[in-house]
């Protein structure tokens, strides 16, 4: 017989709502998780020839007599150029900002931490407005080389150069903290014992990043596997885009579309567990962890040679242009109005607020002489109805997804604490993780396609079928953002001292009171940042809105996407790529005000938070003191 | 005041605690003290009610509490790591178990307001967070959390482990103070042999579930009734073949002396055993000088009181007494 904590247990009202909570996640998990996903699987297999006879085998023989592997081949080498070029920017711009002394090195990194805010599909617009046939840049290097091809920025290497900058940012969050855990005495050790400065660099330091380095290399492979909005819009044909074309077209226009779908989803969640396999089994053998008990901090590495200096200063403002670049362009242009963003020519004199708010006709002569007006041709971001639509039906999506993605982990979070060591807490952790295993591609696409039905366990409605599919949208949503919110969650639970609930249970606080009371309030900045997190990717997610995308699911990024082709069509949306660089600094403004929010005032514990009010009670009290004085 | 009889816990098949009798008296400070391990944090989690024993009975005050839920114990806890609640004011955290009895809103207040000054703590401290606190006013939070509730007695669970050897020091001396004050019954968990001896009325020394002994500090210190008390309380010396011998002594047990009871260089007295022996090392404390002896082909641990004179160097040949009154045997 084991030990067991005291008290008599009784018949209460908490085993129903065990019960209840039992039922529903089993409800969740088979329903918006497992039969949706085995359909697709499934249906790959259950396509039927011009008789009506299943053919099991039809689409894996379609796949390999047409030009499917195409679409594999594409993505296989777009990740595995990704690797090669993230890692090497991504190691670049962190040697460059936190080992190298490089002259400003805190602007650098500011430049390259822009991709925090600024990312997706608004990152992509970005550079399609320095870069496409009408971008700044090719105008201007149409006029030093009129020869060349306007059309320079599209298929791999326009979408292999977007990534490589667009996809650094997990570089600069998690191998910054690598390097900067390294024991700086570990580098004077070797410097004593003889190593030169580089030998230094990769035979001391950047093994104790290797572990931080596979990681990201993995997450970046299947990043690349799986892109979807730098594809679509500069047009190159990988898998994901096709999955969405494919779901989208009909068995009239081409063969079993649905299957060949499904098919490419499936081979794309094959890739993905085999890399998350293998990137399990290499982090289950730790990372070296430095031994030190009083560990020094990195000190900046001076290059001695002055060739070598100078060309990684060259080289760090080189990459600072690149990142800095369309963003600051974008922020310009939005102040400008259509003509010069149509341009892309800077006009100093004239500034405009048009892009962002209000609407003016716009006033233009035919060919007949006569002079016409289109009304409302020029509308800011927040005065353009299928802009704000756009904002409005992601803000709500996307708050409603991360809230409830929060409240279900962190219900699960506390079962799974409370029963770490049983096998029922290890089987709801694995449901919740189940998303993680499957690309966000084959989850969509199974949801769209099977809740295309009426589903008799979602009350025989059509979850597809018009203003149904924001629910569709928002499950999506939700199911995608449980493991990332399990991960961060589960991490903030298990570094709540034991000792505090035995503290509550003695103080005689219930059970629901220590976890309403005494937990809840300490997980509360983690279940918030992964909140305010989850929204902020949710809020301009592109792989999704595509897929759900139709007339009552037009997200905002869907709208952005619009607005690249919208602009001078009859002269109706004159100021297309105006509002889209709006909407683009929006989109910064949001994310940055979020990354505020998570990490400079939700990381305040009680202390400092109580230090802060202090300080401004303080400077009030000052302000107040002088005007009473004065 | 509280009452063990026979108490077995088990975890698993594993007996963590074999037949467990302890009586601890009103007002006493009581220290369970013993190697990681040994079953002390164990019997004062059943004490408190986290963990229900196979048989035996827990009882307090002549009631049997067994199987009474931990909240209605009227046990106060003092944790190791002080589990105080870090998103609340020192004021919340000490109101919260008066605020979970639901007691009026200015009851709570004049309890808070008097515990606080009882434990030193100022009303300035009171509105910060408790990680602007320091380890000892931390501590001084806990104990007030443990009181406010005016629980029968006080249960604390190595509650200066996580602190620096000055302040430990110096917190032992105000626990002791602050007991005094309270006159609570005080049971103490701790694996620091001279944190027990300072602090406590009476002390058990657990062993692998066991209880060795239970005394006051100079019974177990200076009547250790097992080897293991011997060897886990202070430093000692365990006399070998030559000088058992010579000492004629029983040899079929185990024979053992504190470092402070051998004489160096002194006077012969009555039966003293006296052997030559060669200064081996030195180790020097201050306040006394520890000696490496070889003598009688063993090396016997010495300890002398530092007076600036008397100090030998490796190498000195001294005199080693030793009286069999003060030899220890098992």
């Amino acid at each position: 017989m084991q030990a067991a904590a005291g008290g008599k247990k009784s018949f209460d009202i908490s085993y129903l709502w065990k019960i209840f909570g039992g039922v529903l996640f089993v409800y969740l998990f088979l329903g918006f998780m497992v039969i949706p996903c085995l359909n697709t699987l499934t249906s790959v297999f259950t396509t039927t020839d011009a008789e009506g006879r299943t053919d099991p085998f039809a689409v894996i023989r379609f796949f390999f007599a047409g030009n499917m592997p195409s679409f594999l081949w594409n993505s296989l080498k777009l990740a595995v150029c990704l690797v090669v070029t993230v890692n090497v920017v991504g190691i670049s711009i962190v040697l460059l900002t936190e080992y190298f002394d490089i002259k400003g090195a805190r602007i650098l990194r500011l430049g390259y931490m822009t991709t925090l805010i600024y990312s997706g599909v608004a990152l992509v617009t970005g550079y399609q407005f320095l870069y496409d046939s009408n971008g700044m840049v090719t105008n201007w290097l149409m006029q030093s080389f009129p020869g060349m091809n306007r059309q320079w920025f599209s298929g791999f290497s326009a979408v292999l150069f977007t990534m490589t900058f667009a996809c650094t940012s997990n570089h600069a969050l998690f191998l910054r903290n690598a390097i900067r855990g390294i024991d700086y005495n570990t580098v004077e050790a070797a410097r004593n014992m003889g190593a030169k400065p580089f030998t230094v660099l990769f035979r001391v330091v950047m093994p104790t990043l290797l572990p931080t380095l596979f990681s990201l290399t993995v997450m970046t492979f299947i990043t690349g596997l799986c892109a979807m909005s730098a594809p679509t819009l500069l047009g190159y044909n990988s898998i994901n885009p096709e999955i969405v074309r494919l779901a989208g077209s009909s068995a009239t226009d081409e063969s079993f579309p649905q299957a060949r779908a499904a098919l490419l989803s499936v081979i794309l969640a094959l890739f993905t567990m085999i890399l998350l396999t293998v990137l399990n089994h290499y982090e289950r053998k730790g990372h070296y962890l430095s031994v030190s008990k009083t560990k020094a901090k990195l000190v900046k590495q001076k290059i001695q040679n002055p060739v070598a200096n100078v060309l990684a200063h060259v080289y760090a403002y080189v990459l600072f242009l690149i990142y800095m670049t369309p963003v600051v362009m974008i922020v310009v242009f939005s102040f400008q109005n259509w003509a010069a963003v149509r341009a892309k020519a800077l006009n100093v004199s004239q500034w405009t607020l048009s892009n962002y708010f209000g609407v003016q006709d716009y006033a233009y002569t035919r060919s007949s002489g006569k002079v016409a007006t289109r009304r409302g041709a020029i509308s800011g971001v927040f005065a353009n109805e299928k802009t704000v639509g756009g904002i409005r039906l992601s803000f709500v999506l996307s708050a409603i997804a991360a809230a409830l993605a929060c409240v279900i982990v962190v219900l699960a979070v506390n079962y799974i604490f409370k029963n770490r060591n049983k096998k029922r807490g290890r089987v709801v952790e694995a449901c919740l993780l189940f998303p993680w295993l499957l690309p966000t591609i084959l989850i969509c696409y199974s949801f769209r396609i099977f809740f295309n039905n009426e589903v008799w366990y979602v009350f025989g409605q059509n979850l597809y079928y018009k203003e149904n599919v924001r629910f569709l949208i928002i499950m999506a949503y939700t199911v995608v953002k449980l493991p990332f919110a399990l991960r961060m969650i589960k991490a903030a639970f298990y570094a709540i001292d034991d000792e505090l609930e035995d503290a509550a249970k003695n103080l005689g606080a219930s059970p629901l009171v220590t976890f309403l009371r005494v937990k809840l309030p300490i997980v509360l900045p983690s279940v918030l940042a992964v909140f305010a997190l989850n929204f902020n990717a949710l809020f301009t997610e592109y792989d999704m809105g595509a897929t759900f995308q139709k007339a009552e699911g037009t997200t905002y990024a869907m709208v952005i996407q619009s607005m690249c082709n919208e602009e001078g069509r009859d002269g109706m949306n004159m100021n297309a790529s105006g509002r889209r660089c709006a909407s683009t600094v929006f989109i910064m403004l949001v994310s940055g005000l979020i990354l505020y929010l998570v990490y400079g005032v939700g990381a305040r514990d009680l202390g400092e938070r109580l230090e802060h009010r202090k300080k401004w009670k303080q400077r009030l009290a000052r302000l107040t003191g002088k005007k009473q004085t004065a | 005041m509280i009452q063990l009889k026979d108490i077995i816990v088990k975890f698993g098949d594993f007996e963590a605690l074999h037949n467990i009798n302890v009586h601890v008296k009103e007002g006493e400070f009581f220290t369970f003290l013993g190697p990681s391990g040994c079953g002390k944090t164990t019997t004062l989690r059943t004490i408190t009610g986290f963990i229900e024993p196979v048989s035996g009975t827990v009882s307090m005050q002549g009631r049997d509490i067994t199987h009474v839920p931990i909240e209605k114990r009227n046990i106060g806890i003092v944790f190791q790591s002080y589990a105080l609640f870090p998103t609340m004011t020192v004021h919340d955290n000490i109101a919260f178990g008066l605020k979970i009895k639901k007691l009026p809103k200015d009851e709570i207040e004049r309890k808070v307001k008097t515990i606080a000054q009882k434990v030193d703590l100022s009303d300035e401290q009171l509105a910060k967070a408790v990680s602007q606190l320091s380890g000892g006013q931390q501590q001084r939070v806990a104990i007030a959390r443990a009181l406010v509730t005016e629980p029968a007695i006080i249960c604390m669970d190595e509650p200066l482990s996580n602190l620096d050897a000055k302040l430990r020091v110096q917190l032992r001396n105000e626990l002791k103070k602050m007991q005094r004050e309270f006159g609570i019954t005080t049971i103490y968990v701790t694996h620091d042999q001279e944190e027990a001896l300072t602090l406590s009325d009476r002390i058990a020394v657990f062993n692998k579930g066991y209880i060795e002994q239970i005394g006051t500090p100079n019974e177990i210190y200076n009547f250790s009734q097992t080897e293991f008390v011997a060897n886990f309380i202070g430093d000692i010396n365990r006399l070998e073949y030559q000088i058992v011998g010579e000492m004629k002594l029983d040899g079929t047990k185990h024979h053992f002396i504190r470092l402070e009871r051998v004489r160096v260089n002194r006077p012969k007295h009555d039966d003293d055993w006296q052997g030559q022996g060669t200064i081996e090392s030195r180790e020097y404390y201050g306040l006394y000088i520890k000696y490496y002896i070889r003598v009688a082909g063993q090396t016997i641990k010495v300890i002398e009181k530092n007076d600036g004179i008397n100090i030998y160097d490796a190498g000195q040949q001294v005199t080693v007494g030793i009286h069999p009154r003060d030899v220890m045997s098992y």
